[in-house]
Parts: structure tokens; C-alpha cells; sequence
């Protein structure tokens, strides 16, 4: 152990002697910085402008003056999609995703805006922020830093001497990992500070942070060994380098976009008009509430007149109109429901492809764990559209109880013509402020570390295969140093 | 030109360099074939949602009876097809919708709408043969040039060679050729044969071959250049290596972060909240003053009966169109928004020959998000046109059945001229 200690010290010194290692530390140092920096002042910035707008929302909503209910179901009221607590560390899929909603009755809107919409096309380079770093430039610099580190003893003869002082293979190795483990970690510092940082601020995140760190320092371990272990095998440094480049450029550029090209191959999903014009006529297939004769309304109407035990519409206690439009609203969201529902697992089953090109890349399994970790993946965007539905619907259907229920049948029909009775249909203001109010409720903690589950697992193998090639490159060395 | 076969037949030895070669151009093909294949869907999906507006038309002539009826439920579909290049660069297509329905209703409550893909996918950015340009084929040049003097003085071999008369000449400038072009040709060949496929317009696949050109010559003089001084092949590797990932990886990001610092945009949660507003607070409003505001925009209407009853068709598409007239200004500086930020990332480009050529290979294209805003001033003249053409039958109360619905406009067959929110209200 102490010799590996002595080799890790003799490693670090000599690293500090060369002025190339000291500019790429400084470089990352500075890099790693500057995304923490930037990215937590964003991320700042952002959540408080969709807290602002939350609140302007749902204000405007209670400030409605008398209305009538249906007018409120069509004034509708826009959610925001929160601002994950870690997203200034890893902002996963929050920029590719609108974080606006609309609600309003009969229709599901897309979330509109982002960052995707509003920016150049730089965006599409990828974003300086501290899960960037770590995942993306990390491992180049570790490549930088640890290429030549056996590759070089061994070109200049040093290893024999070392063979000699009696320092076996393993150590030699050991000993170099645990100097450029420790160098990578001073350079990536910045960003796992960020990562406490954004934790710091809500407890509960605590342990996925931690699990978070967690990932991040087994993919670093994994290319910390691999790196050490061609440099090892390698017949030259330049092999070295040259080899360890491009399994970076393959692990970490080619194979995530080539996975997700597949993905989007594999499972082609249908666009957003093309299913809204599926649902249209799936709706018009069950019912039509414009069509007098529609047999799923008249249906309807027998079983309502039925349940009052009345003859005639006009002899109901409630407003038939009212009840018509939460029972039409009711048929367009079990297919909005069922829609959404075929979209989610249409996309789930082409992140399962990213997973599978995990495989192929460690940088796709501490993505995944990360974004899960962090509740900003694909599965968080999901739980904020099924909630914002959710809430759709009971809004609307409150809303519609109010118009069965407070809005008189003669006057709802008389509505378009007199002035008087228009005046009547409306409800008072203070209705509003009885509304419940949109709450997005994130992932557990429990639920988040469950979903970090396959990225973690897929890591854990890929931490064993990187052991396996460290342990094969002591043994090769072994034999060279005889 | 014997110098250049030489070169080529010795590069054949090096299976090394040989199966670098090979890799890219199978990386090459395969983002053509998958680039083919997206644009392909993209095309059918169009052509599906065509098809499927028929089913719409005459639902909605079933159960519609007057003109604010139909207007009311009259989406009528707008699409940006993709040019015959966009397989060779995939750009913001995933991102934007590439098939919009809109109907006369305020449109800036409607043009904002995203396209449900899977972000994802979207995150670690297209495979596609820009990609394949700008990422990958760059670091085949510097894999395959980096040691050209290094190379040969590890080898022992470089002071024998510079003994020839007129060295330079006769071995580096033909390996230097030679490499290059073969680098070139691995990603060009596929990408002549899918813009040959497509029936790509030969100026504009021209542009795009050149900006591969341009790349891979810029990378090339960069690496003859640090080849030049590197004292070790090592060295000038990781030299490389080093620009590479700064130009193509770190620059990009952290010019997008002090673009968009630079260039703020109207809020656009705020901008659609505002919309809202203006429409619905005319429910709340004296019917005539609403109509009047929209008479003075619209005189030639000024003829229509005064509102007398609380609804009237007239009266409600008149105050969706006063809702789009109220933000007009806030949309405008919000589209600007998005176009300076381009046009910042333009200038970049210029600094980072990466972004550059990118850029030139996704106007070329059209994938790229000037081409996503002139799609979207596009659906603004068309709106325009849909909401225009209702007007007579609204102001004038004249019937609407069918064949009126059959005379409306379609979006592929009219002018595509820009007219801008603020010009459109006078």
C-alpha cells in the first residue's frame, strides 16, 4: 500500500512538472467553474420566472369577473412545469421540453416554449453545464492527463528500473490510477460542488445528490482505469493517446446520438396533428355532442332524465347543458388520456433503446442515472403532463358542475340573444378563488432512485469490465517487465 | 501525379489509417441511409395528415351550418416539407413541428404549439452526415496527418527523405493531398449518392459539399500547421485533439450561453398570458366598442350591422384578431429575438469554422432555425389569408355551406410573401 502510495506521489509530481497537464487542470478548473456558475445563476433565474408565472396564472384565473362557467372553462389557465431542484447541476431534458401548458376545456395543448425554441441553433452543441463536464469533458482530460503514464515509463526505460526496486506490476499501476484519479478529482471539484450546492438548498434531495455524486465517481473510476490500462497495453504513447481518443469519441459522441437515431427509427412515432387528427375521429366515432340525433347523447339523455325521474329535459332540476358538456368532456378525456398514454410508451420504449446503447457507453448510463436522479428525464415531463391532465379535468369538470348546477336552463338558452339573461348566466367572482390551484408533485425520492436503478446497474457492469482490463494490463505488464 | 499514387498505394499499407478510412465511410452511409429514412417518415406523415383532413372536411360540413360555425372549427393544416438536402442535415426538425393546423381563431395562441417528440433523443443532438462532417471526419484528419514530420523522424527516416530535391513537393504535400481526400471522399461519395437519391438541386448540394470542403481543408492547413512545429507526434496529437474539442465542443456551448445572455426575448409564457386576456376580456366588454376597435383597423367593413344582441359571430372572430393585434408588437420582438440570436451565432462562426461550416450546411438544407421561422411567418400569411376569407361572410351575413367551404384557401396554394404582425395591422 505504501509503495502504491509513493508511486501515486512520484505520478502527481511529475505530472506538476509538465506544462501541458497544468493548462488542461487549469482549463477544466476553469470550464467546470464557469458551467457551475452560469448554469446555477440560469437555473435560478428560470425557476423564479416560472414561479412568477405560476402565480400570475393562477391569480388571473381568480381575478375573473362574473362569468359565465363555460366562459371560464375556455379562459382556461396555464401551468409551468417546476424547475427541478438539481437541474442547475444536470438540467437533463428541461431545455428540450415547452414548460408552458395551456389548459382549457375539450382540448389538450403541447407545452409550448423552451429554451430549444428560443435559441440559435448553437443550442443543438450541447450546454456548458456541470453534468456536461463531467460527462463530456472529464474523460478527455483523464485521456490528456494519464496517456502516456505508462506508455512513456515504459518507452523510456524507467519501468525496468522500477521492476527492479522490487514494485510489482499491479502496484505500478495502482499507484498511477490513484495520482490520476486524484488529479481528475481536484479538476472536476467545481462541478460536484455545484452538484452539493443545488442539494444544499432542499434537503430531500440529499440522497439522490448523493447517489448522483455517487455515479459520477464510478464513471470517472471507469476512465481512470481504462485510461491507465491502455496506456499500459499500448505499443506507444501516440497509441495510446490515439486509441483512447477515439474510444472516447465513440463512447461518449457517436454512440448517444447513434442510439437515439436508431430509437427514433425503431419506434417512429406519429406527430402531434397526426394523432390529434386520430383522436378527432375516434371521438366522433363514440360521440357527438353537436348532433341532436347522436346515439351516445340521446343514450345519455334517457339515463339522465331517468335518474331525475322527469319526462322532459326542461323539467330537470339541473341545467342539461351543463351536464352534456361534462359528460362530452368526460369522453374526450378518457381518449386524451388513452392518447397520451400510447405517446408515453411509445417514447419510453425509445429511451429503453438509449438504455440498450448504455451497453456501448457508459456515458449514456450515468446520463440516465443522472437525469433520473435529478428528476429532469423524460419520466419527469411525463408526470408533469399526466398531472397538468389531471387537473385539466377536475378544473373543467368543477366548472361544469357550476354550470349545471348555478346556471338556470332558460336563461342558458337565451343566453346569445338576451342581454338580461346573458347577465344572469354569469356566476359571481369569488367562484374563482374556490378552484384548487395546480401543485405538481415531483418524484419521490424512493421513486427517483428506482428510476436511476438501470443506469446504475449498467455502470456497476461497466465498472467491472474496466477492472477486468486493469487487472489484464498488470498481468501483461508483469510479463514485458519480467 | 505519380507522387499521389504512391502516396494512396502507401497509404494502403497502413491498416490502421486504412480502416479509419473504412469506419467513416460506413459512419457516413449509415447517417445518409438514417437521414433518408427521417425524412422519408416525415414526408408520409404529411402526406398522412393530408389525407386524413379529407375525413375532417366533411365532418365538418356535416354538422356546421354558418360561416362563424365553420370558421370556428376550421383548422386547416400548414406543413414546412423538408427540402431534398435535409436528409444531409436533420438540424431543428425534430424540435419544431414540421405540420401545424391553424384555424381563424388568434393565432398567437396556436403557433407556439411543440411537436411531441421524445427530447431524449433530442438531448445528445442529430446523427446525421453534418455530424459525421463536422465531428467526426476532423478527427480522421488528425489521426491520419498529425505525425506527417514526426512521423517519419521517429521513423528515423525524415532526414533521408528532406535530402530529396524539392522534398515538400514530392513526398508531403501528395500524402497531405492524398489523406485528405480520402478523408473527403469517405464522407462525400455517400452524400453525392443521397443527394442524388433525393433529386437534391445541384447549386445547393454543391453548397453543402463545399462546406464539407471547407471543413476538412480547414482542418487540414491546422493540422499541417501544428504537424509543421510538433516536435513529437504525441504532442502534436494531443495539440490537436485539444482544438479539436475546443472548437467543436466547448466553444459552441459557451457561445450559446453569452448568445442568449446577450439577446434576452420577450417572455413567452407572458406574451401568451397577454394574448388570453385580450381575447377573453371582450366577453366582458360592450359588444359595439370591441367592433368598432376592429372597424378601424378593418374599414372596409364599416358597413356591417351593429351589434345588437350579446353574440354575433362578426363581433367574436373581430376580437380574436384585436387579441393578436394587442401583442403584435410583443411577437414581433420575440420572433426578432430568435432571428438576432441567430445572426449572433452567424458571427461565431466565424471565429469557430465548425459552427461556420455548420451553419452553411443547414441553410443549405433549409433545417436550420431561420428556416423554422420563415415556416412560421409562412402560417402567418396564411392565417391571414383563412380569416381574411371569412370576413365577407361574416360581416355580411351571407350564407356558407360547402361550396363556400370548398373556396377557401390551402395553404400550398397561395403567396408565401412575409408579412409581419406589425405591417398586417395598420
Amino acid at each position: 500500500m505504501r509503495r502504491i502510495l509513493r508511486i501515486a506521489a512520484e505520478e502527481m509530481r511529475l505530472m506538476s512538472r509538465t506544462r501541458t497537464a497544468w493548462l488542461g487542470l487549469i482549463a477544466l478548473v476553469l470550464l467546470s467553474s464557469i458551467a457551475a456558475a452560469t448554469s446555477l445563476a440560469h437555473v435560478a433565474g428560470e425557476r423564479a420566472a416560472r414561479m412568477e408565472h405560476q402565480t400570475a396564472a393562477d391569480q388571473a384565473f381568480e381575478a375573473q369577473p362574473d362569468r359565465h362557467p363555460h366562459r371560464a372553462v375556455h379562459y382556461g389557465t396555464y401551468v409551468q412545469r417546476p424547475v427541478s431542484p438539481l437541474a442547475a447541476f444536470e438540467p437533463g431534458v428541461d431545455p428540450f421540453t415547452g414548460t408552458t401548458l395551456f389548459l382549457e376545456g375539450h382540448r389538450q395543448n403541447s407545452a409550448t416554449f423552451g429554451a430549444m425554441r428560443e435559441s440559435s441553433g448553437l443550442i443543438r452543441f450541447g450546454q456548458l453545464t456541470p453534468a456536461f463536464v463531467l460527462q463530456t469533458l472529464a474523460p478527455l482530460l483523464l485521456i490528456f492527463l494519464g496517456f502516456s503514464t505508462v506508455a512513456r515509463d515504459r518507452e523510456t526505460g524507467v519501468f525496468r528500473q522500477l521492476g527492479l526496486h522490487g514494485a510489482r506490476a499491479a502496484e505500478v499501476l495502482a499507484g498511477k490510477a490513484l495520482a490520476l484519479g486524484t488529479v481528475g478529482l481536484i479538476a472536476l471539484a467545481p462541478a460536484l460542488v455545484s452538484l452539493a450546492t443545488a442539494a444544499a438548498t432542499t434537503p430531500a434531495e440529499m440522497a439522490s445528490a448523493a447517489l448522483i455524486g455517487g455515479a459520477y465517481a464510478v464513471y470517472l473510476a471507469i476512465w481512470v482505469l481504462v485510461v491507465v490500462a491502455v496506456s499500459s497495453l499500448a505499443r506507444s504513447s501516440r497509441g495510446a493517446l490515439l486509441g483512447l481518443v477515439a474510444v472516447w469519441a465513440v463512447a461518449v459522441v457517436l454512440v448517444p446520438r447513434g442510439a437515439a437515431a436508431i430509437a427514433a427509427q425503431a419506434e417512429p412515432a406519429p406527430t402531434r396533428v397526426e394523432m390529434d387528427l386520430l383522436l378527432a375521429q375516434d371521438a366522433r366515432r363514440i360521440g357527438d355532442s353537436h348532433n341532436p340525433d347522436d346515439p351516445f347523447f340521446a343514450a345519455f339523455r334517457v339515463r339522465t332524465l331517468r335518474a331525475y325521474g322527469v319526462e322532459r329535459v326542461e323539467d330537470l332540476p339541473v341545467n342539461f347543458r351543463g351536464l352534456v358538456a361534462a359528460e362530452g368532456e368526460a369522453l374526450t378525456a378518457r381518449l386524451f388520456a388513452d392518447y397520451a398514454r400510447r405517446t408515453a410508451d411509445r417514447q419510453r420504449a425509445q429511451s429503453a433503446w438509449l438504455q440498450a446503447g448504455a451497453m456501448l457507453s457508459p456515458a449514456l448510463a450515468v446520463r440516465q442515472a443522472s437525469m433520473a436522479g435529478a428528476a429532469t428525464d423524460l419520466e419527469n415531463h411525463i408526470r408533469f403532463l399526466e398531472q397538468a391532465e389531471a387537473y385539466r379535468f377536475d378544473l373543467v369538470q368543477r366548472l361544469n358542475r357550476l354550470h349545471a348546477q348555478g346556471v338556470r336552463a332558460e336563461d342558458d338558452a337565451a343566453r346569445s340573444r338576451d342581454l338580461d339573461a346573458e347577465r344572469r348566466t354569469r356566476v359571481s367572482a369569488d367562484t374563482w378563488a374556490t378552484l384548487p390551484d395546480f401543485q405538481f408533485r415531483s418524484a419521490t425520492p424512493g421513486q427517483r432512485v428506482s428510476g436511476m436503478l438501470p443506469g446504475l446497474a449498467i455502470l456497476a457492469g461497466w465498472l467491472l469490465a474496466a477492472i477486468g482490463l486493469f487487472v489484464f494490463a498488470g498481468r501483461q505488464l508483469r510479463q514485458v517487465a519480467g | 501525379m505519380r507522387s499521389l499514387v504512391r502516396e494512396l498505394w502507401f497509404f494502403t499499407r497502413s491498416p490502421a489509417a486504412v480502416a479509419a478510412i473504412i469506419v467513416l465511410a460506413l459512419l457516413s452511409s449509415v447517417a445518409v441511409t438514417l437521414g433518408m429514412a427521417e425524412i422519408a417518415r416525415e414526408r408520409a406523415s404529411i402526406a398522412r395528415v393530408l389525407q386524413m383532413q379529407a375525413v375532417e372536411d366533411q365532418a365538418l360540413i356535416d354538422y356546421a351550418g354558418d360561416a362563424g360555425t365553420f370558421a370556428y372549427a376550421d383548422f386547416r393544416p400548414t406543413w414546412n416539407a423538408p427540402s431534398d438536402l435535409a436528409f444531409a442535415a436533420l438540424g431543428q426538425r425534430d424540435t419544431a413541428p414540421s405540420i401545424l393546423r391553424v384555424r381563424p381563431l388568434a393565432l398567437e395562441a396556436q403557433i407556439y404549439e411543440n411537436e411531441q417528440r421524445n427530447a431524449e433523443l433530442a438531448l445528445p443532438g442529430r446523427f446525421d452526415l453534418a455530424f459525421v462532417a463536422i465531428y467526426l471526419a476532423p478527427l480522421v484528419v488528425i489521426i491520419l496527418l498529425h505525425d506527417l514530420w514526426s512521423g517519419e523522424r521517429e521513423a528515423g527516416r525524415l532526414h533521408a527523405l528532406r535530402a530529396l530535391p524539392r522534398a515538400a513537393w514530392r513526398v508531403f504535400l501528395p500524402r497531405t493531398g492524398a489523406r485528405a481526400v480520402l478523408v473527403g471522399a469517405a464522407v462525400l461519395v455517400p452524400f453525392l449518392v443521397g443527394a442524388t437519391l433525393e433529386g437534391a438541386p445541384p447549386a445547393k448540394a454543391l453548397l453543402f459539399a463545399s462546406a464539407t470542403v471547407g471543413l476538412l481543408a480547414f482542418w487540414t492547413v491546422l493540422v499541417v500547421i501544428v504537424a509543421r512545429f510538433g516536435s513529437r507526434s504525441t504532442v502534436s496529437a494531443a495539440v490537436l485533439a485539444g482544438l479539436w474539442f475546443a472548437l467543436t465542443l466547448v466553444g459552441p456551448a459557451a457561445t450559446n450561453l453569452v448568445v442568449n445572455a446577450a439577446v434576452p426575448t420577450p417572455d413567452g409564457a407572458l406574451l401568451a398570458r397577454q394574448n388570453r386576456d385580450a381575447v377573453h376580456g371582450a366577453w366582458d366588454l360592450p359588444r359595439q366598442e370591441t367592433l368598432d376597435r376592429f372597424l378601424e383597423l378593418y374599414p372596409e367593413w364599416s358597413d356591417t350591422e351593429p351589434m345588437t344582441e350579446p353574440f354575433h359571430w362578426k363581433w367574436y372572430f373581430a376580437f380574436q384578431q384585436l387579441g393578436d393585434v394587442a401583442v403584435a408588437d410583443v411577437s414581433t420582438a420575440y420572433r426578432d429575438g430568435v432571428e438576432r440570436r441567430e445572426a449572433l451565432a452567424g458571427l461565431a462562426g466565424w471565429l469557430m469554422p465548425p459552427v461556420g461550416f455548420q451553419r452553411i450546411m443547414h441553410r443549405a438544407a433549409e433545417t436550420d432555425v431561420e428556416a423554422q421561422l420563415a415556416y412560421q411567418d409562412r402560417v402567418r400569411v396564411f392565417h391571414t389569408r383563412l380569416r381574411t376569407f371569412y370576413y365577407p361572410y361574416l360581416f355580411e351575413d351571407r350564407p356558407f355551406g360547402a361550396a363556400e367551404y370548398a373556396l377557401g384557401p390551402r395553404f400550398d396554394d397561395g403567396p408565401a410573401e412575409v408579412v409581419s404582425p406589425e405591417e398586417e395591422a395598420p
